[in-house]
């Protein structure tokens, strides 16, 4: 039984590194540009499927072609939000969400049209190798994607903390007004974020696609799950939303373990239900908007 | 002699032509297409009331769809009611979820109230999923047919169909037009134009909010019914389909949210497009209607996030006037 409880810990923690990558994107555009992008997910679709174009096509390992995914995602970032995202901004909240939403919307049915609604997998060398520590057992895939997430988690806090750029960013998060008058070109930075963000989806498909299938659908229960991992971890907090996205992949873990193959999705919309009902503003507390 | 407003006339007419169109039109695809207008127009003015003009964006209205179609459903198979007193139970139903829901999705505004409304209704499809024995689980059920049986909501021509989704719309929007015309509409407005400070005004959000979602899970919840009685099948996916919450926003932004007529105009637009397209390229091409929505949706927002109607008015206008109305007419007018 502790057992059981202890590998479905694991399971969970190494997916919930994936959850990580993809909610740290939708709370970084959150809290620098102040849109909720709801095509997120569609972009970890993009990113799977450059990968298994790339491994497919050309024999390309897909955590290789994290070097194509991760500038390509980065380019997408900046255009969308330089073409699209720059002319709502301000608008309220109706374009705002709508402009987002319709964009996953386009995404996800071009990929339908052109790569019709069948799984693509890719099988490489580990995908089905494991470590066995004691009596549980470590899948490779996994370990090595979420090993991988904590890197670039890390690689954009640092990008953060310690440059002049990402320093750039948190002002114009904190304050756009008076990052304006301080020098900083806020429709750069708007840009940077995005691609950022959009950089660690593209990430997110690379390293799923060793163990997870791409299908045009695919990026859907990320970016629910980023959303509730968002809304847990305060809105706009970066470690929020990284301690929220493992919290969840063991939640979701758990409830597939102890209640039942399908459960994992309730269980994870209860724990959001919960948590707006009991502390709205998130478990870190701060603003509620 | 009181004088009959000029649009009324306009209604009128368009009223007398929608009505005889299946005395014309026979074809039995065109009929459905008409439902299908009929009906996602109905759920796009539920929609608006509290989307359009409170400015709540909703994405989850598929919950009180579902529950109004299970609850007749239920009713239907497990107790031989019929369908007309059930699809009022469903509404009810909707109404009485509609304030647990909403006291939880209230506590957040914009993009966050949208996502915690998926939540709601995508927790409720996963519910029902699980209740095999009460409600069928994942496989559903088909709706016995007792073939021509006005009495259980089901009718031998298609044309009954449409007369009944009809008049479900002409019921929404007679009760748009009412709310539209008394404080609850001021409220909503004020509301959707900024919360607080018509709660500084002495404007009991909370309370208008609680109302007007009650009044849009009820409605939703009768096209619920009125569903799943035309297909003859229920199951969590159908009824619970995330497509009809995106419809019901989709409709009434093409349209004009906050706007009487603007998710009439929105659904005749998309879902003529969406039929023109699909007898042109066959419907074997998955996906095509959502891309054709979508891209239409980005072009609204984009250049014209008012709507299409309004933009049909300005040449409607620009034509009978040859100019159109000022800003200040228009104020003094309305």
């Amino acid at each position: 039984m502790l057992e059981t409880l202890a590998q479905a810990v694991i399971n969970g923690l190494l997916i919930g590194g994936i959850y990580a990558l993809v909610s740290i994107g939708v709370t970084l555009i959150f809290g620098v540009v102040k849109i909720v992008n709801f095509a997120q997910g569609e972009f970890v679709m993009i990113g799977m499927y450059i990968t298994f174009f790339l491994a497919t096509r050309f024999g390309i390992d897909p955590l290789v072609s994290l070097a194509v995914s991760i500038p390509v995602l980065f380019l997408v970032g900046m255009l969308v939000q330089h073409f699209l995202i720059r002319r709502v901004l301000g608008l309220g909240d109706m374009p705002q969400i709508f402009l987002t939403f319709a964009l996953s919307l386009l995404l996800m049915n071009v990929a339908l049209l052109l790569f019709t609604a069948n799984y693509r997998t890719v099988h490489t060398g580990y995908s089905d190798e494991s470590i066995h520590l004691g009596a549980f057992y470590v899948p490779v895939a996994k370990l090595i994607a979420f090993g991988l997430a904590m890197v670039f988690s890390g690689i954009l806090w640092l990008f953060l903390h310690f440059t002049d750029l990402g320093k750039a960013m948190r002002a114009a998060a904190q304050n756009p007004e008076v990052a304006m008058l301080m020098g900083i070109n806020p429709h750069r930075v708007f840009a940077v974020a995005f691609g950022a963000a959009l950089a660690l989806a593209g990430a997110a498909g690379s390293l799923l696609m060793p163990f997870y299938p791409a299908s045009p659908m695919a990026g859907q229960v990320f970016v629910l799950m980023a959303f509730v991992a968002v809304v847990l971890g305060t809105l706009g907090n970066v470690t929020g939303a990284l301690v929220a996205s493992l919290m969840m992949g063991i939640a979701e873990s758990l409830g597939i373990q102890f209640v039942g193959a399908d459960s994992g999705l309730i269980v994870v919309f209860l724990m959001l239900l919960l948590t707006l009902a009991f502390r709205p503003s998130g478990l870190a507390g701060g603003r509620g908007r | 002699m009181r004088r009959v407003p000029r649009n009324w006339l306009w209604v009128g007419l368009l009223a007398a032509i929608v009505l005889m169109l299946p005395l014309v039109v026979t074809s039995r695809f065109a009929i459905d297409i008409f439902i299908r207008i009929a009906l996602f127009a109905f759920i796009g003015v539920a929609w608006n009331l509290m989307g359009g003009y409170a400015k709540q964006l909703s994405l989850g209205h598929a919950a009180y769809f579902g529950l109004g179609a299970y609850t007749s459903t239920i009713l239907e198979i497990r107790y031989g009611i019929s369908p007309w007193l059930g699809m009022i139970a469903g509404g009810v139903v909707a109404m009485l979820a509609s304030l647990p829901i909403g006291a939880l999705c209230f506590r957040l505004r914009g993009p966050y109230f949208a996502i915690a409304t998926i939540a709601t209704a995508q927790v409720l499809m996963l519910l029902f999923l699980k209740f095999r024995d009460f409600a069928w689980g994942a496989e559903g059920t088909t709706i016995p047919n007792f073939g021509d049986a006005p009495l259980m909501m089901q009718f031998d021509e298609k044309s009954s169909y449409y007369f009944l989704a009809l008049g479900l719309l002409a019921l929404g929007v007679a009760i748009t037009y009412r709310i539209e015309h008394s404080w609850m509409g001021y409220y909503l407005v004020a509301i959707g134009e900024d919360e607080d400070a018509a709660q500084a005004i002495g404007v009991n959000a909370p309370r208008v909010k609680r109302d007007i979602y009650m009044i849009s899970a009820f409605l939703t919840a009768l096209a619920g019914t009125f569903y799943v009685q035309y297909i003859y099948f229920i199951d969590p996916a159908t009824a619970f389909s995330f497509n009809i919450s995106v419809e019901a926003a989709l409709v009434s932004i093409v349209g004009g949210i906050g706007t009487l007529w603007g998710p009439v105009v929105g659904t005749v637009l998309l879902e003529t497009a969406s039929a023109l397209l699909q007898s042109w390229l066959g419907s074997s091409a998955g996906g095509v209607q959502l891309t054709i929505y979508s891209l239409i949706l980005i072009a609204v927002i984009l250049w014209r996030p008012s709507g299409l109607l309004g933009l049909f008015e300005d040449i409607y206008r620009r034509m009978v006037h040859a100019r159109p109305a000022r800003p200040k007419e228009a104020l003094l007018d309305g």
